[in-house]
């Protein structure tokens, strides 16, 4: 990859632990701006010992709030995950695009739900 | 105030009666409060993560709380798991070693539960599970803890504790904190001032559902543990103020409880028997993933 920047994100986060939203974030601050400057990007999962859905949400999956799947697409790979962090990786990002396609959708659907019970 | 504590299982009637014990004493305050065991027959030791959910609101209103009249077989399960050890009694050695002892967590504490989890899970009497097994099981309570972190909005911490059932070949963990739980979470999110409890946990447990501001998405967590149960053909339960809900054998039971649990409950066992691999057979490409 040409003029490629890696990521990495168990020295960025300090951790070999990826289970918080503030780290999650760190990481998004750091690709954003690069995204928006047309690099190419590799996110390294190397050494991690933990990842769980809420780190990658706000890490990778909020990057479709701001870029279009074709860019990400582009510009954005990932290394070092094992195969079932891909997978969880992929839900993460099926669930992003969902999100931002229609972020309230999913509220409103309950907005009709019955209420029945006399909790106080 | 004495109150009397049956007998308690994971199970609805287990969690029902505790929180009919927060119940009777969410009023009390600079009182003396005594837990009275004399008509528990048996108390599951996972239990005493929901339970110490009502006792750490009683003493953050500086009640005086003490416990009675244990059986002796009762003491030895919970001085096994160091849940006495918050009443000051020693704690004994778990010789079998199957138990993950009962711990208070800080909501920030997330690098402490690893330590924890990897000390009392390895080479112990915790059977060897596959590799993808114990890593499945381990994202699982950290995506559950990290609920626990981020929703509570209690400065009570985090209450852990787990058991393994080596004739059943079960492992339980329960996580329970003493917030607000999932019904405000969502009438605050959705802005549905009436949700129920029950309706409040099935609208948490829908895909994308999450009530995490600052317009990021979320709301798998729950999603993803539930796909790993089913596989595993373990057992989900969440107990949150009036509801009820579980999972195992493929069906979702949602059931109102008598009383207001002050909190949430997450308790996931599992089969550890299982040696499924929890992933696709092909791996993913990049350009699949994106």
């Amino acid at each position: 990859m040409d003029n490629g920047i890696t990521i990495k994100v168990p020295d960025l986060i300090g951790s070999s632990l990826c289970i918080s939203a503030e780290d999650g974030q760190k990481i998004f601050d750091k690709i954003e701006p690069l995204l928006k400057n047309g690099k190419q990007i590799t996110i390294s999962f190397k050494n991690i010992t933990m990842l769980i859905s809420l780190f990658l949400n706000v890490s990778i999956g909020q990057l479709y709030g701001t870029f279009s799947e074709e860019d990400i697409r582009a510009q954005v790979k990932v290394e070092g995950l094992s195969s079932d962090d891909l997978e969880l990786l992929k839900s993460v990002v099926d669930n992003a695009k969902k999100y931002y396609t229609n972020p309230k959708g999913y509220d409103d659907a309950w907005l009709d739900e019955e209420e029945d019970e006399n909790e106080q | 105030m004495m109150l009397n504590i049956g007998t308690v299982r994971s199970d609805y009637y287990g969690f029902n009666s505790i929180a009919r014990i927060a119940e009777e004493s969410h009023k009390l305050l600079l009182d003396s409060v005594e837990l009275n065991f004399s008509d528990c027959r048996f108390f599951e030791a996972n239990m005493t993560a929901p339970l110490y959910a009502v006792i750490a609101r009683l003493r953050n209103d500086l009640n005086d709380v003490s416990i009675h009249n244990l059986s002796s077989s009762i003491m030895t399960i919970l001085k096994k798991n160091h849940f006495l050890n918050v009443f000051n009694m020693e704690v004994l050695m778990d010789t079998n070693q199957t138990t993950l002892p009962f711990k208070i967590f800080k909501y920030h504490a997330g690098e402490q539960f690893y330590d924890y989890l990897y000390s009392y899970m390895n080479g112990r009497g915790i059977p060897s599970m596959s590799q993808a097994l114990t890593k499945r099981f381990r994202q699982s309570l950290f995506e559950i803890f990290q609920n626990a972190a981020i929703h509570s909005q209690s400065e009570s911490g985090i209450f852990v504790c787990g058991q393994f059932f080596p004739q059943k070949h079960r492992l339980g963990f329960t996580i329970v904190d003493a917030g607000i739980g999932i019904r405000e979470n969502v009438r605050r999110y959705i802005k549905q001032e009436k949700i129920n409890s029950c309706a409040a946990i099935r609208w948490a447990m829908s895909e994308g559902n999450t009530t995490k501001t600052g317009n990021q998405p979320g709301g798998l967590g729950l999603k993803l543990i539930k796909d790993f149960i089913r596989k595993n053909k373990g057992k989900l339960q969440i107990v949150s103020r009036f509801g009820y809900y579980a999972f195992s054998d493929n069906e979702d039971t949602v059931i109102k409880m008598d009383h207001d649990f002050p909190g949430t409950c997450v308790n996931i066992e599992i089969n550890t028997q299982d040696t499924s691999s929890y992933c696709l057979k092909s791996e993913l490409r990049n350009d699949e993933i994106f």
